[in-house]
């Protein structure tokens, strides 16, 4: 599903060249629950983003179901981005203005689905999470749980081959982010959905079935 | 979609409500200025266009010399219109009007009608004005005939049908027959009566003359093109007409019709505008709205950091570039309707108090012409793209992992556009708050200054001629009322006096003539006015019996007041003049009995020019002295004895002062106008700052949060933030100040007697500016020094 190659980011700082990832060659199969780890500025969410096609690599060649991601045109790559990956933050990132059932709506409405369809899909992604009775609500109404889960389900509502997780449980404390673990293995495993997620923690990174190590830009080990 | 953008807008509106505020505030006053201006410029631009024969329309202006100086005036005599009828072939029809205040009675109705025209019976070849009842043929053809509005048949008789009865016209009380009921005259229309009389009313009006200059005319040319061919025909014409004066000089020239009221020197029946106040006013009104734009692009980019985040998490749930940037016009296009129904509201609202200040009688229905909409459509749209558009970009621009990572900065390019705006916005206002001080100054000057004559405490009345007869009687009863110091009869009060004539001394040869003004005067006008002689005395009742043209229709001896000017013109001192034989025209011979100091007979546009004051039983008004320790007493006392003496005529009086202050309507208007749209710019000005100072604070909230863990105090911390502001406020003033001290420069130039431009009015604008722009940016600046550093140090 994915193939990276020779994978380089860099900065430049005056003269100098800071390298944020250094020769990353990973190929990812469907269906795989990896963790990425890694201490502070060690080139975790800078990857995550670059699977992801929020940026771009510096060098290097990136293959997503078959196609050249960084050759492809801007307008394709959108398409292949919206049909295929969805993302979860740290910080969630719901949209303040919009409550809980237009949250989750919204990637539809960029994928132009009809709005019949939109809706049985949205009561569907309630339903399973269990935030029916929570739909009219705005996300500061809601605890840091339940805005990360109404945050997964709007990443899930697409239907995309590929989950992004950004420390998804990093503002949660320990149960809630239990339960957002075991939320994931679930997809992954009744959905088959791939799913990529940094974190720091030992703990959840275990919920993966496979974790790659980085260390200064580099995949220290498989 | 629709739906998801247009509730994200709402919601953010009021989430933002401090922004949103602003915004509403500033494009509802940029809306409503511009629709009120441009209703204005409308109006005015479609005055007299109702004419469908407008085109092909001339007004003949007359030009005279009887040497050097050729004077024009926008009256001709009686003979122009017949002659010119039948010796050009490029003439249809012409028409001769005279408009005058008549008495007008209707059984117990008593009027002073201030719009009663005379016109000849081809009025209705010319003028697309519509009969109601009646025949254009003959509604005014032969003497003592009389057309009303529908408003005054209305006034004088209900409901019951006016055709057949007949009017009392005037003190002689003649009766005019109702031959006809007209529409009302529109009211932007250089030709506006309630009654219409048959011009041959007035008697003898076959005049041999082309002097006796007092009538309009105006021609009805059978191709709208051949003005300049009937112009080029006209001088040599009336060379032959005029070969039996050889010292002078008499031409016509053709004025289109449809250009008089914003082109023409001349006024016509109603007072002209100017197509400078036009241009003026389309330029300020368009400033007024660049000013709202640039507030709201400021604050649309300001607050732009409040909306990345959600840019941010769009664009990872699958929004491209355009769809952000949709999204946002769609918000400013939303933004721009509320404010465009606002200002509709509030334009219902002001067009009262518009009116007035203008002096128009606008209807709100005239805004809702086709064309009108949809030039509103087009400006909201407009407005909405060129305010919506760069924070639109700027937002669709973000990358999304920088926002969402906190890593967002804006753009310091960004910041340069955002702070030209603030300079551009705060250059109109300065240039805008001088214009306005400038102006207000010269007017307070026109007030203030001593033009020769008192003109406190000036009663005008009129006088006709019942009232002349009796004359004598009515002043010696005026003088008896209490508080009454003098009274004289004129044709011209100081303020404005008309009337050209020529003169010459008995030692100049009979055609050395030149021009001066001229008008009847008695032996109280030196007094009433408060004239003051340098030489020589004051007429005297015999001086006035010598004059009397009817008591020595033989030879009339007249004793003349010069003033100054005139008596140099002459070739003499004040001294040497008093004594002197002159001639005043070609028919008055007489004697300087006095000179009398320069004053200001005309507004201050004008230089003071050779003047000559003559007795005569001529005349036109009344004017009373008070002694101002009780004027509603005196007044009171004043209409009781009319009541007695001139039951004729209702009591109608106004003072010298405001017959003064007519002389600068324009000119009042203007200032009056000016110093609305200052504020309201100076306002809008400070908006935008306020919004880029909020911006700036909200984007340093951090570097302050540091700087007061350091122990900046609240001073320094709102130095910091304020400075960049000021520096730009005083770069905005740098830039008008030329600006400025040239417009006002050129304005003034069209006054003779003017102020310098002190440098204090640049002083008072800056340090005003200056200052607002202070508080403003502190008003925000406070507020984020004041924030706990706590607060905006905590990271994510």
């Amino acid at each position: 599903m994915i193939q990276l190659e020779k994978i380089y980011k860099w900065h430049n700082n005056g003269n100098n060249r800071v390298f944020i990832l250094k020769d990353i060659n990973l190929s990812i199969e469907e269906g795989a629950f990896i963790s990425i780890m890694g201490p502070s500025g060690s080139g975790k969410s800078s990857l995550l983003n670059i699977i992801g096609m929020l940026d771009e690599a510096s060098e290097g060649n990136y293959r997503f179901l078959g196609q050249d991601v960084f050759q492809i045109k801007e307008k394709q790559r959108s398409e292949l981005y919206k049909q295929n990956i969805g993302f979860v933050f740290q910080a969630y990132h719901l949209i303040d203005e919009l409550t809980v059932y237009e949250n989750i709506e919204t990637p539809l409405l960029y994928q132009k689905i009809r709005t019949a369809e939109r809706q049985s899909m949205v009561a569907d992604m309630l339903d399973r999470f269990n935030i029916v009775g929570k739909k009219d609500l705005f996300p500061s109404q809601l605890s840091g749980g339940q805005q990360q889960l109404v945050g997964i389900a709007r990443a899930l509502i697409a239907k995309p081959k590929l989950l992004l997780a950004d420390e998804p449980t990093g503002n949660l404390n320990s149960k809630q982010g239990e339960e957002i673990m075991e939320l994931f293995k679930k997809i992954n495993e009744e959905e088959g959905v791939t799913i990529i997620q940094v974190t720091h923690s030992e703990k959840n990174a275990a919920y993966g079935k496979q974790i790659i190590n980085l260390l200064d830009g580099r995949i220290e080990k498989k | 979609m629709i739906r998801n953008y247009l509730k994200t807008a709402l919601r953010s509106f009021q989430k933002n409500r401090f922004f949103t505020f602003i915004n509403l505030v500033g494009l509802t006053i940029g809306f409503t200025c511009c629709i009120l201006m441009g209703l204005y410029i409308q109006n005015e631009l479609n005055y007299d266009r109702f004419q469908q024969k407008g085109k092909r329309i001339a007004r003949v202006i007359m030009a005279y010399s009887f040497g050097e100086k050729i004077n024009k005036g926008n009256y001709t005599s009686t003979k122009v219109a017949p002659v010119f009828k039948r010796n050009f072939p490029e003439v249809e029809s012409a028409v001769r009007m005279y408009q005058s205040g008549r008495i007008v009675k209707f059984e117990d109705k008593v009027f002073n009608e201030k719009k009663f025209m005379y016109a000849d019976s081809t009025f209705f070849d010319l003028f697309s004005f519509r009969l109601r009842q009646g025949n254009t043929s003959s509604a005014l053809a032969g003497p003592n005939k009389i057309v009303l509005t529908e408003t005054t048949a209305r006034r004088y008789f209900g409901n019951t049908n006016p055709v057949g009865k007949t009017l009392l016209i005037n003190a002689s009380q003649t009766p005019y027959l109702i031959t006809g009921i007209i529409q009302d005259c529109p009211e932007n229309s250089q030709i506006k009566f309630d009654f219409l009389a048959s011009f041959s009313s007035m008697g003898n009006i076959q005049e041999k003359t082309y002097w006796n200059a007092n009538y309009t005319t105006y021609l009805l040319l059978r191709d709208e093109n051949s003005f300049t061919s009937l112009q080029n025909k006209i001088p040599g014409f009336m060379k032959k007409e005029m070969a039996d004066q050889p010292n002078t000089y008499v031409s016509f020239e053709l004025e289109p019709f449809t250009k008089i009221h914003l082109y023409s020197p001349y006024p016509g029946f109603e007072p002209n505008n100017s197509i400078t106040y036009i241009y003026i006013i389309c330029a300020v009104a368009l400033l007024i709205l660049f000013i709202a734009c640039f507030t709201y692009i400021n604050l649309g980019t300001a607050s732009s950091i409040e909306r990345a985040k959600e840019v941010g998490v769009r664009k990872v749930l699958g929004a491209d570039k355009w769809q952000v940037f949709w999204q946002h016009i769609g918000e400013s296009i939303l933004l721009c309707l509320i404010s465009v129904v606002i200002s509709l509201i509030l334009v219902a609202m002001a067009l009262p108090w518009f009116n007035g200040l203008a002096d128009k009688h606008i209807s709100y229905s005239a805004l809702f012409t086709p064309l009108n909409l949809s030039f509103l459509l087009s400006v909201w749209i407009i407005v909405s793209f060129a305010g919506g558009s760069y924070p639109a970009m700027v937002l669709s621009g973000f990358q999304p992992i920088k926002v969402l990572k906190g890593l967002f900065r804006n753009s310091s390019s960004g910041l340069m556009v955002r702070k030209s705006l603030i300079v551009f916005q705060f250059m109109i206002s300065v240039f805008l708050i001088i214009a306005t001080l400038v102006i207000q100054q010269q007017m307070k000057y026109i007030r203030s200054k001593n033009l020769g004559y008192e003109r406190e405490h000036v009663l005008l009345l009129p006088l006709d001629q019942k009232m002349l007869e009796n004359y004598p009687t009515i002043k010696t009863e005026l003088k008896k009322q209490t508080g009454i110091l003098a009274v004289s009869r004129a044709v011209s009060n100081p303020t404005l006096i008309e009337g050209g004539y020529h003169m010459r001394s008995d030692a100049m040869p009979p055609d050395g003539i030149v021009s001066v003004t001229a008008s009847p005067v008695d032996e109280e006008y030196v007094r009433t006015t408060g004239l003051q002689l340098v030489a020589g005395s004051d007429l005297t009742q015999q001086d006035m019996e010598n004059a009397d043209e009817l008591k020595h229709p033989e030879n009339p001896a007249y004793q003349f007041i010069l003033n100054e000017s005139a008596a140099r013109e002459l070739g003499w001192s004040a001294q040497a003049a008093i004594g002197k034989k002159m001639f005043l025209g070609d028919d008055r011979p007489g004697y300087v009995k006095a000179v009398i100091k320069d004053f200001h007979f005309r507004s201050l546009h004008n230089k003071i020019e050779p003047l000559v004051l003559f007795p005569s039983s001529w005349s036109s008004q009344m004017l009373v002295k008070l002694d101002g320790n009780n004027l509603s007493l005196a007044i009171t006392g004043i209409g009781e004895l009319w009541k007695k003496m001139v039951p004729h005529r209702p009591f109608e009086y106004r003072f010298m002062d405001d017959a003064f202050n007519e002389l600068y309507e324009s000119e009042n208007r203007l200032a009056k106008v000016l110093s609305v749209f200052a504020g309201i710019a100076i306002l809008l000005a400070c908006l935008g700052l306020l919004g880029l100072s909020s911006f700036a604070a909200q984007q340093r909230i951090k570097e302050i949060g540091i700087r007061k863990v350091l122990g900046a105090s609240l001073f320094q911390i709102v130095k910091i933030l304020s400075k960049e502001f000021i520096l730009l406020a005083l770069l905005a003033f740098l830039l008008a100040f030329p600006i400025g001290w040239w417009a006002v420069n050129r304005w003034l130039q069209d006054f003779s007697y003017r102020i310098t431009v002190h440098w204090s009015v640049f002083a008072i604008t800056g340090i005003s500016t200056i200052t607002l722009a202070l508080f403003t940016v502190a008003f925000r600046a406070i507020r984020a020094a004041r924030s706990n550093p706590a607060k905006s140090l905590r990271t994510e």
